[in-house]
């Protein structure tokens, strides 16, 4: 069974409308509440009647490519039915992919990268001396760097989880990777890559490092880490490459070549802006930054395009945090005061004006009733779906 | 003859941006080893590059190799996604001599 149940009202908000003064609505959210209930009980029940111990969906296997650039000649060396492996790489790739699949699904609801349980394949051991990460579109390539300046690129679950973000991004909005829309999608990459290592940590905004990659490197390089969200530009400050070149504001975007050599427009070096603006949102909004910052850029994310610039995405932002919280409440207020920080313009409809306003107006009793019906419905169709399976 | 090899991209694409090519004047390397770096370099040139201008996956690295020899300039580009395996060691080859100060 690998069919969701895509709730159309969000549990918190159904949570509210169980307490409405409106006894029909009320009794619709009610009966709505008590019957998803019943289906996750039914799940966790059937899950463990079949003594499954590890999910179907996502599943994952690690192959070593024994310092082969070609992934072909890869020896498939772990899968979620065998042993761990005596390989420190092999097991921390494993358990890094199964993190993140973690995380989607029980944070934000989705089954693995497509939302369609894509099988998650790490290949460890990429050539020799190869000082990088990288997904390629169908699998993620681990490098065991150089010895010198960078080690082991496994041992970095936020890498993980920023390299398989990378993914999803291309399932959803498929950012264009270059310029603006390329540092969001390396910023998207970089606020979920964060979000995997605090969800697993169980680390509040406040507590998190909020660093990519601070393991990357060799103990003699003196180095944070590759980025950092709380401080864009002070990563790092050294003599062998010098000071982080990450903005943390528009004031000082950085006007790159669309090249290779330009990095794309710069997509690893403005990502600093929107990258503090969701530190920023977290911190402001306070708790775990999953639960609610991160909630609200994954939507946006879903909401937006190809060619979504900083602005666009801000104003995305923005509007979700009105469509999930409310309009005006503290989560919007958080959200929009930190774009305004990072120097990103929203526009006067996006400071809770008429747009936002109008998005929020609650349908009419009849329609609300009927939405809840009809969800009803659809719930008990899948409860009976899942019970004859 | 001189060899240039430049890194672009990567998950610490802002360490490399600015960072200089390593460059390799084949005149002052032994006879051997130059002897093994022209046989890479033919090999990896045999390797046609892929056609099209698709882009790169997200964090993919790219590398440039410049041949210049009398007045001719060769390029030879690659990612960590289009290379050849015969590419890769003329990669690794290039690396090890610029860290033994070749």
């Amino acid at each position: 069974m690998t069919r969701h149940l895509n709730c159309i009202v969000p549990p918190h908000i159904l949570d509210r409308l169980a307490e409405s003064s409106d006894a029909a609505v009320r009794e619709a959210a009610r009966q709505t509440l008590l019957t998803t209930a019943r289906l996750r009980g039914q799940r966790e029940v059937r899950a463990g009647l079949l003594g499954v111990s590890a999910p179907t969906n996502g599943r994952r296997s690690v192959f070593d490519c024994r310092n082969s650039t070609r992934l072909s000649n890869a020896v498939l060396v772990r899968t979620e039915q065998g042993h761990a492996s005596s390989d420190r790489s092999v097991n921390a790739a494993f358990d890094g992919l199964g993190a993140t699949r973690q995380f989607y699904l029980e944070v934000l609801s989705r089954n693995s990268i497509d939302d369609r349980g894509m099988r998650l394949d790490g290949y460890v051991h990429r050539g020799l001396r190869y000082n990088n990460a990288f997904w390629d579109g169908q699998e993620m390539v681990f490098g065991d760097g150089d010895g010198v300046i960078f080690t082991d690129f496994t041992g970095s679950l936020d890498v993980i989880g920023h390299e398989l973000t990378h993914g999803v991004t291309e399932f959803t909005a498929g950012l264009e990777y270059h310029n603006q829309s390329g540092a969001l999608n390396e910023s998207i990459s970089d606020c979920m890559g964060s979000l995997v290592k605090q969800w697993t940590l169980k680390q509040t905004a406040e507590q998190a490092d909020w660093l990519i990659g601070p393991e990357v490197f060799t103990p003699g390089i003196e180095a944070d880490a590759l980025r950092s969200l709380k401080a864009p530009g002070e990563a790092y400050d050294n003599e062998t490459f010098g000071k982080d070149p990450q903005p943390a504001h528009m004031d000082h975007y950085v006007d790159l070549p669309d090249t290779d050599e330009g990095d794309n427009g710069g997509v690893h070096i403005n990502s600093g802006i929107p990258n503090h603006a969701f530190y920023l949102a977290a911190v402001a909004i306070g708790g775990y930054a999953w639960e609610v910052a991160g909630r609200i850029w994954y939507q946006s994310l879903r909401a937006s395009t190809p060619t979504t610039d900083f602005a666009a995405f801000a104003q995305t932002t923005i509007s979700k945090a009105a469509e999930l919280y409310g309009v005006g409440g503290s989560q919007q207020t958080a959200v929009r005061e930190a774009w305004e920080q990072v120097g990103v313009g929203t526009t006067v409809a996006a400071r809770g004006g008429t747009k936002q306003a109008a998005a929020v107006i609650p349908p009419p009793r009849e329609e609300l009733v009927r939405q809840f019906d009809e969800l009803t419905a659809q719930v008990n169709r899948l409860r009976s779906e899942l019970l004859s399976s | 003859m001189k060899l240039t090899l430049a890194e672009h991209g990567g998950l610490a694409a802002a360490l490399r941006l600015g960072q200089p090519p390593v460059v390799l004047d084949l005149s002052t390397l032994p006879d051997d080893e130059v002897r093994q770096l022209t046989d890479l370099l033919s090999a990896a040139r045999a390797d046609p590059a892929p056609s099209g201008s698709a882009r790169t996956a997200p964090d993919a690295m790219s590398y440039t190799v410049t041949v210049e020899d009398g007045g001719s300039q060769e390029v030879l580009r690659r990612t960590d996604t289009t290379m050849s395996r015969e590419f890769a060691e003329l990669l690794d080859r290039l690396r090890r001599l610029a860290v033994k100060g070749g």
